[in-house]
């Protein structure tokens, strides 16, 4: 027994007090991975029913009621199916790219917080902790494509992680204003300050008419915001109309296509995890996250509920954007992305920090005093 | 003992990773383990309380110059072949001058640890309410203002430099002016012809 | 047992030396000199982050910041003569860059 040590009594053992904290943590891990593998679920499903309603046909209704259970019946047939390994394929790298994206798309979760003070791990820098691993998602697609030892997708994983890259500028640019506006890097506290009601809310301040004019200058970059940051999203994770490295036609599935079962499988769930990723931070960054329109949500229950039908909401978006807008060539995809979007997120940040140091009512208050 | 733990834990994979850099055979799998040593690296940064500066490793190492290595070792097809013909060669010499690299450090940094001497001054202790992100931003807006914006510079700097290196305009290669496609005129684009029965456009 | 300042003094000794003994053993390929010159660049800013937090002083902190610029601007550079090296001479041994040689 270490005197400068706690512990806690269990069974008649005195263990360290860490040792509850692992315990608790990883029940708390545990129940966000099972959450989040229903939501997936959920979601595939519902991204192919809404592409069917917009081309007016039904989608997958014939394995269980609505095709609601169609999702794990693909898990299955994904599971059952044979794993196979090009030949020239370097094994190591070639098992450890999928697992990098899936594993990688899983631990962004931990900071997200889902009510008031329901969040795994609380970070300071939570934002930060984000945009390092979408850095390191990168990888998962360069060392796939590599390691196939194909020319397809090699060329379709270089491509894509370009694609990436560029994006990740402008949108590393778009957070930075919501940042100047919140004054920290946590996530509770962005979205806490997105309290009062729907007029608050980053992407909506251009409505705040009781702070008139000062709303104008907000309002309107913090929109365009919201929209840049909402395009960004859907190129950062490969998703149509940006998806010209795994288009069907064009690469045959880029940097995914020497990829069978276990291992595509785990591309897939990757893929779409860090989609409902980018859901659930446009809903906390810009949506007002697990508060309501009419005011603040204080209940962790209410709290969930509210923050998963934005990011519903917001899915709900994305394949629509899937289902009516055609692909972009990837020329134009980079040129959007680093000639468009780039100097805007750069003009955006000058605003936004004019803004909150000259214009917002308490800065101003505080460079006039000091 | 955590702390203890996970220090050694990152430590070794720190080192043996770094060694495995420079001693593999394939440069792909050296580029690979660099990531993983700058991953432990941040790791230890997390441990020693400095994690603003832990994410901006990863984000600017293993986010943007790992990727750049990676792009370059990928696209420049090296050949394998010739792998590792001096390696026995220049070992003994490398390793005399890093041994006595290291006993050099190692004598210093005992020499300024130790009681003999002034001892070392600590600095203020830090407010606890202060988040490591938010005590760099006091100290590098105000009072090293100047270098903050040169090191923008050297960036911008670099930028150009990696860009006049590398670009090559190659002739022939059609490019699309979207401000002239968008401003076309029907008068550019439509042209009726009268076609007299039996002849055709020829 | 205690992790002291020179507990991490040693791992940045330790990866400055590997990395100064990568730059002299490798004769194969010049993109593992700037790996290993990340390497050394790497262990200067954990040096600078251990002094830091031990002495309680934050400007290691921003000093390692700037290292850190200077590190990625020099790889940048540095990958780039490489590429055009490649492009004009089709091969990138170490013993083959020896033409300013008088």
């Amino acid at each position: 027994m270490n005197p400068n040590l706690d512990y806690i009594t269990w069974f008649g053992i005195d263990w360290p007090v860490e040792v509850e904290w692992a315990l608790v943590k990883t029940g708390q891990i545990l129940a966000i991975m099972i959450y989040l593998l229903l939501t997936l679920a959920f979601i595939l499903l519902f991204d192919r029913k809404v592409w069917a309603a917009v081309q007016m046909r039904k989608g997958p209704n014939v394995v269980g009621p609505f095709g609601l259970l169609q999702s794990f019946a693909d898990f299955f047939k994904f599971v059952f199916k044979e794993i196979v390994i090009p030949a020239g394929a370097n094994k190591t790298v070639f098992i450890l790219a999928p697992l990098m994206t899936f594993v990688l798309a899983f631990i962004a979760w931990a900071v997200i917080p889902f009510a008031n003070g329901v969040v795994i791990a609380d970070l300071n820098i939570g934002i930060m902790y984000l945009f390092a691993i979408s850095s390191l998602g990168v990888y998962g697609i360069i060392m796939g494509g590599w390691a196939s030892n194909s020319k397809y997708p090699f060329l379709g994983g270089l491509r894509s992680a370009a694609q990436m890259v560029s994006y990740e500028v402008s949108i590393g640019f778009v957070i930075i204003t919501v940042l100047l506006l919140v004054g920290s890097l946590n996530l509770g506290d962005i979205v806490e300050n997105q309290r009062d009601g729907i007029w608050m809310w980053h992407g909506f301040r251009l409505f705040n008419f009781a702070e008139f004019p000062s709303n104008l200058i907000v309002g309107i970059t913090m929109f365009t915001m919201l929209g840049v940051f909402f395009v960004s999203a859907l190129a950062e994770t490969n998703r149509p109309p940006f998806d010209l490295p795994e288009a069907e036609s064009e690469l045959v599935a880029g940097y995914q296509v020497e990829y069978s079962s276990t291992p595509y499988l785990l591309f897939m769930i990757g893929e779409y995890l860090s989609i409902v990723l980018m859901c659930a931070l446009t809903s906390i960054l810009f949506l007002g996250g697990w508060h309501a329109p009419w005011g603040p949500v204080d209940h962790p229950v209410i709290g969930f509920i509210v923050l998963g039908v934005k990011m519903w909401g917001v899915f709900f978006l994305f394949a629509m954007v899937k289902a009516i807008v055609p692909r972009y060539r990837y020329d134009q995809l980079m040129r959007l992305g680093w000639k468009i979007f780039l100097p805007t997120s750069l003009v955006a940040v000058v605003v936004i920090g004019y803004y909150v140091t000259f214009v917002a009512p308490r800065a101003a208050e505080i460079v006039a005093g000091g | 003992m955590l702390e203890a733990i996970a220090f050694y834990v990152l430590a070794a994979i720190a080192i043996v990773s770094a060694f495995a850099v420079i001693a593999a055979r394939n440069p792909v799998h050296s580029v690979l383990f660099l990531i993983l040593t700058f991953f432990t690296a941040a790791g230890l940064f997390v441990l020693l309380g400095a994690e603003f500066l832990a994410m901006l490793l990863i984000v600017v190492y293993v986010g943007a110059v790992a990727v750049l290595f990676l792009f370059v070792v990928m696209m420049l097809d090296v050949d394998f072949v010739e792998l590792k013909q001096g390696f026995l060669e220049y070992m003994p010499i490398g390793a005399l001058v890093a041994l006595a690299l290291l006993g050099e450090l190692g004598l210093v940094a005992s020499a300024a640890l130790s009681a003999n001497g002034a001892p070392i001054a600590l600095g203020p202790a830090p407010a606890p309410e202060i988040t490591n992100a938010e005590a760099i931003g006091r100290v590098l807006y105000t009072d090293y203002v100047l270098v903050f914006q040169l090191a923008g510079l050297i960036l911008f700097v670099a930028m150009i430099g990696a860009i006049v290196l590398t670009l090559r305009h190659r002739p022939g290669v059609r490019k699309q002016d979207i401000a002239a496609q968008v401003g076309r005129k029907r008068s550019e684009g439509v042209e009726l012809k009268d076609v007299k029965p039996g002849q055709g456009l020829g | 047992m205690e992790i002291t300042l020179a507990h991490y003094l040693f791992v940045a000794a330790a990866l400055f030396t590997i990395g100064v003994f990568g730059i002299f053993v490798n004769r194969k390929n010049v993109i593992i000199i700037l790996m290993s010159i990340e390497l050394v660049l790497l262990s200067v800013n954990v040096n600078l982050v251990a002094f830091s937090a031990f002495l309680q002083n934050i400007e290691g902190q921003v000093f390692a910041m700037l290292v850190l610029t200077v590190a990625a601007a020099e790889a940048a550079v540095g990958l780039a003569i490489l590429v055009t090296y490649f492009r004009n001479r089709g091969g990138i041994a170490v013993e083959d860059i020896n033409q300013m040689r008088g």
